[in-house]
């Protein structure tokens, strides 16, 4: 095992990259303005465990009112009361719209609660330095960014019923707090995502080239 | 280390330097540590462009004045453009999801069509674009809060919730609004970054040179 090629990061040999245009410039240049495309220099985005942590956090604590608060109310001729996102879902797979409920699980409980975990393991990997499965790591990285914003469903879904059904004391629907909570942790996640410098994950991980791989190219 | 020698690349996903390869068109050329699409070569992506987007901002007049969806309960009806559902909410009270459902579903899909039209209209008619570089950033932060897909199958998750308790009609809004999903996401998957990038940069160095 004498002299592997090694893979080595921009910034390891002395450039980095700009995040917005794609353009590589010297190391030197950290904090000043990109000459392509105008945006300030980084090698990796400034704050982003802090930013990224403390967004999933409140995330986390917003998870609950969100789930037990009651995010709308179906009224009929003054019957009817408050429903949680998970009611809702109930209410739906007793009415045997089992397809339709099962989406509506998973857009606004199963996907939350995946990014939840995925990104705290993600977090975890640059903050305790792991280094397994990075490859993985950053498919599931690349998936919860892809699927996260679905979670947008159910606020969507609310704001049309409420739109639509505006008959008086016929029938009537109107939103709820828990519909806020919600919205946030969507918004959070999204954004702790975003704010998340993937570079961040290989910058303690494996440098020797996998053997699968032995047939790509490019290593400088 | 001086300068920023040509031949040199780094992958955006985990930082790895490389040497540039050439690609052939619609072929792409990805990272070989994270795997990340690093770069790829589209054919007429600027044209393409300039078409999606007029027809996007065409199809966004329809989608936002028809009514996407109308209920008839006991002689009772109720039809329903898509701003109605932000503003409902903002009557009752939730102004924040209201907020949330007019940009991710109004505000910031007309805005990545506007700004692609201009990005492609510039490009193509080699017009001045003072604010190519904005448009540029703009589109690429937009990129994911634009959610006209997920609303429409609100929209659809709403129709069978409903379909029991009322009749409901299908408008023009809806159908318009299905064509412009289409042509964003066709858009967005013809929207090259690196290219349009390296066409702002040879424009910026022509007119560097002309002015000497």
């Amino acid at each position: 095992m004498t002299d592997k090629p090694r893979f080595k990061s921009a910034r390891e040999s002395g450039y980095l990259l700009c995040i917005d245009c794609e353009k590589l410039h010297p190391l030197s240049l950290e904090g000043e303005l990109c000459d392509r495309c105008g945006a300030r220099l980084h090698s990796r985005v400034p704050n982003s465990m802090n930013l990224s942590w403390a967004s999933l956090i409140a995330a986390v604590i917003l998870f609950l009112p969100a789930n037990m608060l009651p995010i709308m109310t179906f009224k009929s001729f003054g019957q009817g009361e408050p429903s949680t996102i998970l009611g809702g879902i109930l209410h739906l797979l007793d009415q045997d719209m089992l397809l339709i409920g099962l989406v509506v699980l998973f857009a606004s409980i199963v996907v939350p609660v995946l990014k939840i975990i995925a990104m705290t393991i993600l977090l975890c990997t640059v903050q305790f330095r792991l280094q397994t499965n990075l490859r993985q790591k950053t498919l599931m990285f690349r998936i919860i960014e892809w699927i996260g914003r679905w979670s947008m469903l159910d606020i969507f879904v609310i704001g049309i019923l409420v739109a639509l059904v505006q008959l008086g004391n016929i029938a009537h629907i109107e939103g709820n707090d828990g519909a806020t909570a919600f919205a946030v942790v969507v918004l959070l996640t999204m954004f702790s995502a975003i704010i998340f410098d993937t570079r961040l994950i290989w910058d303690n991980g494996v440098t020797d080239l996998p053997s699968d791989n032995s047939d790509e190219k490019d290593t400088p | 280390m001086h300068g920023t020698p040509e031949q040199l690349i780094a992958c955006h996903e985990c930082d790895l330097l490389m040497t540039r390869v050439a690609n052939k068109p619609n072929e792409d050329v990805i990272c070989p540590r994270c795997h990340a699409r690093i770069f790829y070569t589209s054919i007429n992506s600027i044209e393409r462009l300039l078409a999606l987007s007029v027809a996007g901002l065409i199809l966004f007049i329809p989608a936002n004045i028809f009514p996407i969806l109308s209920l008839q309960v006991f002689g009772q009806s109720q039809s329903e453009i898509i701003l109605q559902s932000a503003l409902s909410l903002f009557d009752g009270g939730l102004v924040l999801v209201a907020l949330l459902i007019l940009l991710f579903a109004i505000v910031v899909p007309l805005f990545q069509q506007v700004i692609l039209f201009y990005i492609s209209f510039t490009l193509h008619y080699r017009r001045e674009g003072r604010l190519l570089r904005q448009a540029m950033h703009a589109y690429q932060h937009l990129r994911g809060w634009g959610m006209l897909e997920i609303f429409m199958l609100g929209v659809l998750i709403s129709i069978i919730k409903l379909k029991d308790i009322a009749d409901l009609h299908i408008g023009l809004g809806l159908y318009s609004l299905a064509a412009l999903i289409v042509v964003t996401t066709l858009s967005s998957v013809f929207f090259n970054p690196h290219q349009i990038w390296h066409q702002i940069d040879l424009r910026r160095q022509k007119r560097a040179t002309d002015d000497r």
